[in-house]
């Protein structure tokens, strides 16, 4: 008897600190802090955490009068989180494969999917990876592998990749860029 | 009457004092060995067990708050310049940012949705939109590199690319 009342007193207690790793098990945010050891190296780094509350608040600031911000705006709607790491480096080989690779086992767990890969050896490659919670996409990450970049985002909650799309060549990134950089070189 | 009963029980004994004896008797001291009372020990085991728990779920909670804080740096680490103080004065800011493409700009906001926030408030929710629009500059722009690449496979561009070469 007294084996089974603590056995009753201990399952809840069991569950109770299970609970956070549970909650985890399917979270899309990726640990990124693996990386930051490179920006010692890097000439530009990009850092950017932006959680739900800070979403939250920003998506207030976004016009509904601006086509770019309302595109914005609606994109956001649900997301709990952007976060960005991105390295630029004046030399090829200042990041290593291991580095990547403690991003791409977390995109290997349970959920995630890769949509596409992209090889490119001149613009580098970039892999696009979605998680799914039974039908609806939980979440995304971007890894852009290049000689001297590396750069990973990854966006928390349910992106809608259509709308994704529309922003692209909106946001004052134009399509042809890469290509307008290489005819100048030329 | 003799009271020799009531003195030495001898004699004749009188029905009333007979009567008290009775009633008193039961009061009578009556040798017998020491019993000390059981210690019965309550078990505090569930209490202590409940209380463990609680403490435990609260050090484990706060744990693992901390390490998540620790983990979400805020975005003032960021490389990002915070906003002028108010928002007639706010001029088109930068954040340094690895080309001029990624360069974010804040335009001005009507006072009525700002006036909703704090200047501190304001101020992240500024920053949050500035780090929101590099991600998100930078997301298409790695994004719009697979289109590229998915659109040279399309027969539209092979013929783009053969006007090209004729």
């Amino acid at each position: 008897m007294k084996t089974l009342s603590r056995m009753k007193l201990t399952m809840p207690l069991i569950l109770l600190l299970a609970l956070p790793i549970l909650a985890r098990a399917q979270d899309a945010r990726l640990q990124l802090s693996s990386l930051d050891h490179l920006a010692a190296k890097a000439n530009q780094t990009v850092d950017v955490n932006v959680d739900e509350r800070l979403m939250k608040a920003a998506a207030k600031l976004l016009s509904d009068k601006d086509a770019d911000e309302r595109d914005v705006k609606k994109l956001v709607e649900g997301l709990k989180g952007i976060y960005v790491r991105s390295f630029e480096f004046d030399n090829a080989g200042e990041y290593t494969t291991a580095d990547m690779e403690t991003i791409r086992t977390q995109v290997r767990g349970p959920g995630w999917t890769r949509l596409v890969n992209v090889i490119s050896k001149k613009e580098g490659n970039v892999e696009v990876y979605l998680l799914f919670n039974g039908e609806q996409v939980g979440g995304l990450a971007v890894l852009y592998t290049e000689e001297k970049e590396l750069t990973v985002v990854n966006i928390v909650g349910p992106v809608d990749l259509e709308k994704l799309a529309k922003l692209e060549g909106q946001l004052g990134v134009p399509e042809l860029e890469i290509e307008k950089k290489k005819n100048n070189e030329k | 009457m003799k009271d020799d009963y009531l003195w030495d029980k001898t004699g004749q004994p009188d029905p009333e004092i007979q009567k008290l004896e009775e009633i008193l008797g039961t009061l009578r001291y009556q040798p017998k060995p020491l019993q000390l009372p059981v210690s019965r020990r309550r078990n505090y085991f569930p209490l202590i067990a409940i209380a463990a728990s609680l403490l435990l779920a609260l050090v484990a909670g706060g744990i693992w708050l901390r390490a998540r804080s620790q983990r979400i740096p805020q975005p003032r680490q960021a490389e990002v310049v915070l906003p002028s103080p108010t928002i007639d004065e706010a001029k088109p800011e930068t954040i340094r940012d690895k080309s001029k493409n990624a360069i974010a700009v804040n335009r001005p906001h009507h006072r009525s949705v700002s006036s909703a926030f704090s200047r501190r408030e304001r101020e992240e929710a500024l920053a949050a939109k500035e780090q929101l629009m590099i991600a998100l500059r930078l997301t298409t722009e790695k994004l719009s590199l697979i289109h590229r690449k998915t659109q040279t496979t399309t027969p539209a561009n092979q013929i783009k690319n053969q006007h090209r070469v004729g």
